[in-house]
Formats: structure tokens, sequence, C-alpha cells
């Protein structure tokens, strides 16, 4: 169980009625991670979301090679591994802490039951995953054209 | 008003069930797009959420004032325009008619409405629209990587490189 207090400083949490944060802080747990420890990897099927307390973590992809890239950084209050909210989600990178870490656990199947019994829960959450997936698919995408915009093979085209 | 069974052949719309459909039909209606037509554009607020029945639509958004890039193609049974279901955005991309398309709209604000008078079909919606972008979210990740990989002056630090485009 996590206090609500705790779970008011999650941005994905912010304007919650505290009711619907207690059920939340229900199913929770605090976990703790160690500088260079990973919260999962790239490909693993996604069983938990995670609320970051203090620390930081990096999400990285990976090649067959080993060559690792650094795709976003995750700063406290923010929320990450909402694919478990889905039904058979894998992750698209590797989450990986930069520094000792505290992170708000919370069961993807508990959280998605939750959503049934309460739809006006389970919608306002949605579309706040909807928000941040779309932010972080446009970060994504403007990452994608930055880094076609300085291939060399466009560049030798302009 | 469009028949259920045409929602049905929308991917987003195939686990909705049958009360839930029933009231996006009764919102929704058939239009004909001729070749050319923009329907969306970038930085702009979309006004609808569009349900391709037939046809094909291009995604795209320029990298130069020259260069546009095709992010993708959307074929029959796909949609797009979800981000007028979600207030206060605006269109990352352009979209337009690749050859005449038979497109099932909705208006956005009617939609937002909708979910907040029934909430199970907006948590139904929401689900499947964020699955969508999870998607797309894993394939722009990989594009990165395959565009980056393929180019010799491969950057570590993608995160980085983008803030500091930004400044």
């Amino acid at each position: 169980m996590v206090d609500k207090e705790i779970l008011k400083k999650m941005l994905f949490l912010r304007e919650l009625p505290d009711p619907l944060i207690e059920k939340i802080g229900s199913i929770a747990t605090l976990e703790t991670f160690e500088k260079n420890a990973v919260v999962f990897h790239q490909h693993q099927d996604l069983t938990h979301l995670y609320m970051l307390v203090s620390g930081k973590v990096h999400f990285t992809i990976q090649s067959a090679s080993g060559k690792a890239l650094v795709l976003d950084k995750i700063d406290e209050g923010r929320t990450f591994g909402v694919s478990a909210l889905m039904e058979e989600s894998s992750s698209a990178y590797t989450a990986i802490c930069f520094k000792d870490t505290t992170l708000v656990s919370i069961p993807g199947k508990q959280m998605h039951q939750l959503f049934v019994e309460d739809f006006k829960l389970g919608h306002i959450l949605m579309l706040k995953v909807v928000r941040l997936f779309k932010a972080r698919m446009e970060m994504h995408t403007r990452q994608f054209l930055l880094s076609l915009a300085t291939h060399s093979e466009i560049k030798s085209l302009q | 008003m469009v028949k259920i069974e045409d929602l049905k052949r929308i991917n987003l719309m195939k686990k909705l069930p049958v009360h839930l459909l029933d009231i996006i039909a009764k919102e929704a209606q058939l239009s004909i797009f001729s070749t050319g037509a923009q329907l969306i554009t970038v930085n702009k607020k979309i006004d609808n959420f569009y349900m391709l029945v037939m046809g094909q639509v291009a995604i795209k958004r320029n990298i130069t004032p020259d260069i546009d890039v095709i992010l993708e193609y959307i074929q029959s049974g796909n949609s797009f325009g979800t981000s007028a279901m979600i207030q206060g955005t605006t269109a990352f991309y352009s979209a337009i008619c690749q050859e005449p398309c038979e497109i099932i709209t909705v208006s956005g604000d009617r939609m937002i409405q909708l979910f907040e008078e029934n909430h199970e079909l907006g948590y139904y919606i929401m689900m499947d629209v964020s699955k969508r972008y999870k998607r797309f979210m894993d394939n722009r990740a990989q594009m990165i990587f395959k565009t980056l990989s393929e180019d010799l002056d491969m950057k570590e630090d993608v995160y980085d490189t983008w803030i500091n485009s930004t400044k």
C-alpha cells in the first residue's frame, strides 16, 4: 500500500479525487532500485506500471550488436510502463536506473480491474495514457525526423 | 447516421459492444473525398475523427521546406485524426487522400461530449487509441534506430541530440 500523499505528487494522478487515489494506493507498492538496475528489459512483457518518486530512469533501445541509444530520460513525478494496462503488451525499450531510484509499482491487471469496476476512473486515466503516449509518440517522431534530416544521404540532396 | 455493420469494418471499433457502437453510429456520417483532398493540416485543430472505409490516405510531415516524409499510408479499415477526440490538441501531421476515399466521420467535439455522458464508451475508445499510439511509438523507436544504424555517424544519445536541437 502506498500513501495518497506520495501518489498525489505523480503527474499521472494529479487532479484525481482522494477516494480514487486511495483505491489506487491500496494496490500499489514502493520499490527501490540501485543505480544501473534494470526495471524491465526491451521486449519484456510488462506486468506493472511505474511512477518515479525519486531518482532518474533512462529508456534505451539496443541493437543485436549491443549498441544502445537513449530515447528518453524520466524524472520524478513521471509515469512509465503504462503498456502494462494493455493486454499482451511488451516494452519497446529497456528502463535503467541512472541513479538510486524509488518507484511506485502498480500491477497492470489489478489496475485494469479497477477501471472495469469504475468506468469513470478508467476513462479519466486512459485519457491521460493517451495524452502521455501522444506526447511520447510525437517526441519519437520528431527524433526520427531529426535523425533523418541529419542523415548523410538526405544532406546530400540539399 | 451510418450502419453498425459499417462501423464493425473499422479496426478500432471491432471489439466495441453493440450498445456502444449504436451511440457512435447515430453521430457518424459517410462522406466521399476526392484525390488530393487535405483532411488534416499540421498544427491546426482537427475537427473530425476519420474512419477509412475505402481508399488510401497519406500521413505526412515535412523535415525541410522542400522535403516531405510520408510517415504511413492509411488503408481501409484504419482510422486517423484521433487527436480530434482529445481536448486542446492540434494535428502533428497532414492527411491527404491519395485516391477517391469513402470515409466515416464523427465530430471530435461531439465524441468528447459522448465520452463525458458515457464513461464506458470513453474508456473503451481511449484504451483502443492508446494501443494504437503504442504501436506507433514502438514503430517510431525502430525507425529512429534503423535510420541511425544505417548512418556511420550514429548518435548514442538521441534524447540529448533532440533536446539540443530544440534549444
